[in-house]
């Protein structure tokens, strides 16, 4: 393969970023212009007191140029975020659901590019990073789990694309090995 | 830990040697042996690489016994405890471990071949914890900054074997390709790629 060895397993999380940019944004824009056809779609029209619907990555590039405001996805709130930890907290070994497949992406994106349209910035980045913790917390304990003593399965239900691109990589080749050192059972069990 | 044709670890892991016995006389290999008998006597011991000994020991020709790194003193220590036995130099410079054991277990039996996979597997599947919380420590450190302290996890590190330090490195490197995507604000590239 001519792909280098760490792009191989999977997706980076710079390319995940770059997929979780296709996904649909409010915005309040700065600007007044009638619809505008892209390639990925026709947007607008834009007429500064309500907002319009566009990808994140022209809500991004706006943004950017100061030309608009961003309209925080319902769950990018204290509240929100405070009942999901809660939640994650709660569910012990289960991972909870996030909103979204791209949540960490997208919620990641904004506080980094418009933190001055969300409410309490500071809050939400720690509250995203204890969300994480916790999932994280939950992934070690899941990698020590039976099923993967056992070699056959991790349970992943719930989680997001980026989190498994941290994971598959070191999971599938110890996967791998413990195949490999596993006693054929099953031939014994067929000259049974 | 595929057995790859190509694939250099597998060559390497097979090039170990390993002490076997000959069970019949061999004419004119005795320069094998390193002495001035012209030929291999029956019950004469021999280092054989393994790749050698796998084919002649198939044919009757050899036997050997379970090498020293498979024996039951290691067993017994990875009984005991396993993430501190130290594999990295049981089977020679790069201590392929787990490959190597699986190669003679192919060759065996099947109940020594059961028993010899089920204590890989053992061993493996206990080293498999402190091994992901080392490369996730790992991962989450700046590589620039020394290493200071030499705690358990260092002594860890020291004793891995060749698979179980690629599987270091898989995990090291995605943990922090992700902690660096964390840490950069987006749009922004990094001056150096690592």
């Amino acid at each position: 393969m001519a792909l280098p060895k760490t792009l191989q397993p999977s997706l980076t999380p710079d390319e995940l970023t770059f997929l979780a940019e296709e996904e649909e944004i409010s915005i309040v824009p700065l600007f007044s212009m009638t619809r505008i056809r892209l390639l990925s779609g026709i947007y607008g029209s834009f007429q500064p007191p309500s907002s319009s619907k566009v990808p994140l990555w022209l809500a991004i590039s706006l943004k950017r140029k100061r030309k608009c405001r961003i309209v925080p996805p319902i769950w990018l709130n204290v509240e929100t975020l405070q009942t999901l930890l809660k939640n994650e907290k709660e569910r012990g070994e289960e991972f909870g659901r996030l909103p979204g497949r791209r949540f960490v992406e997208v919620s990641k994106v904004l506080l980094d590019v418009a933190p001055d349209d969300l409410a309490q910035p500071a809050l939400l980045r720690s509250l995203l990073k204890d969300l994480r913790e916790v999932r994280q917390a939950k992934i070690r304990l899941g990698l020590q789990s039976e099923g993967v003593m056992q070699g056959s399965y991790l349970q992943v239900t719930n989680l997001t694309p980026i989190e498994l691109t941290e994971l598959k990589p070191f999971l599938v080749k110890a996967m791998g090995m413990m195949q490999a050192l596993e006693p054929r059972r099953d031939e014994a069990e067929g000259d049974e | 830990m595929e057995e790859d044709y190509f694939s250099l670890s597998s060559i390497l892991a097979d090039n170990h040697k390993l002490s076997c016995t000959f069970l019949l006389d061999v004419p004119g290999l005795g320069y094998l042996e390193g002495g001035s008998d012209p030929n291999i006597h029956q019950h004469g011991k021999l280092e054989l690489p393994f790749w050698l000994a796998q084919t002649l020991s198939l044919n009757e020709f050899t036997t050997f016994p379970l090498p020293p790194a498979y024996s039951n003193r290691v067993r017994a220590a990875l009984n005991a405890s396993a993430p501190s036995v130290r594999l990295s130099n049981l089977v020679g410079g790069n201590g392929w471990w787990y490959r190597f054991g699986k190669r003679i277990a192919d060759v065996l039996d099947d109940r020594p071949q059961t028993e010899l996979l089920n204590m890989l597997l053992k061993a493996f599947i206990n080293r498999l914890p402190p091994l992901q919380d080392l490369a996730a420590h790992h991962a989450s450190t700046d590589a620039s900054v020394p290493e200071s302290g030499h705690g358990t996890g260092e002594a860890f590190r020291e004793g891995m074997e060749g698979d179980e330090r690629e599987l270091f490195g898989i995990g090291q490197d995605s943990g922090r390709m992700v902690k660096i995507w964390y840490d950069l604000p987006w749009g922004r590239r990094p001056s150096k790629l690592s």
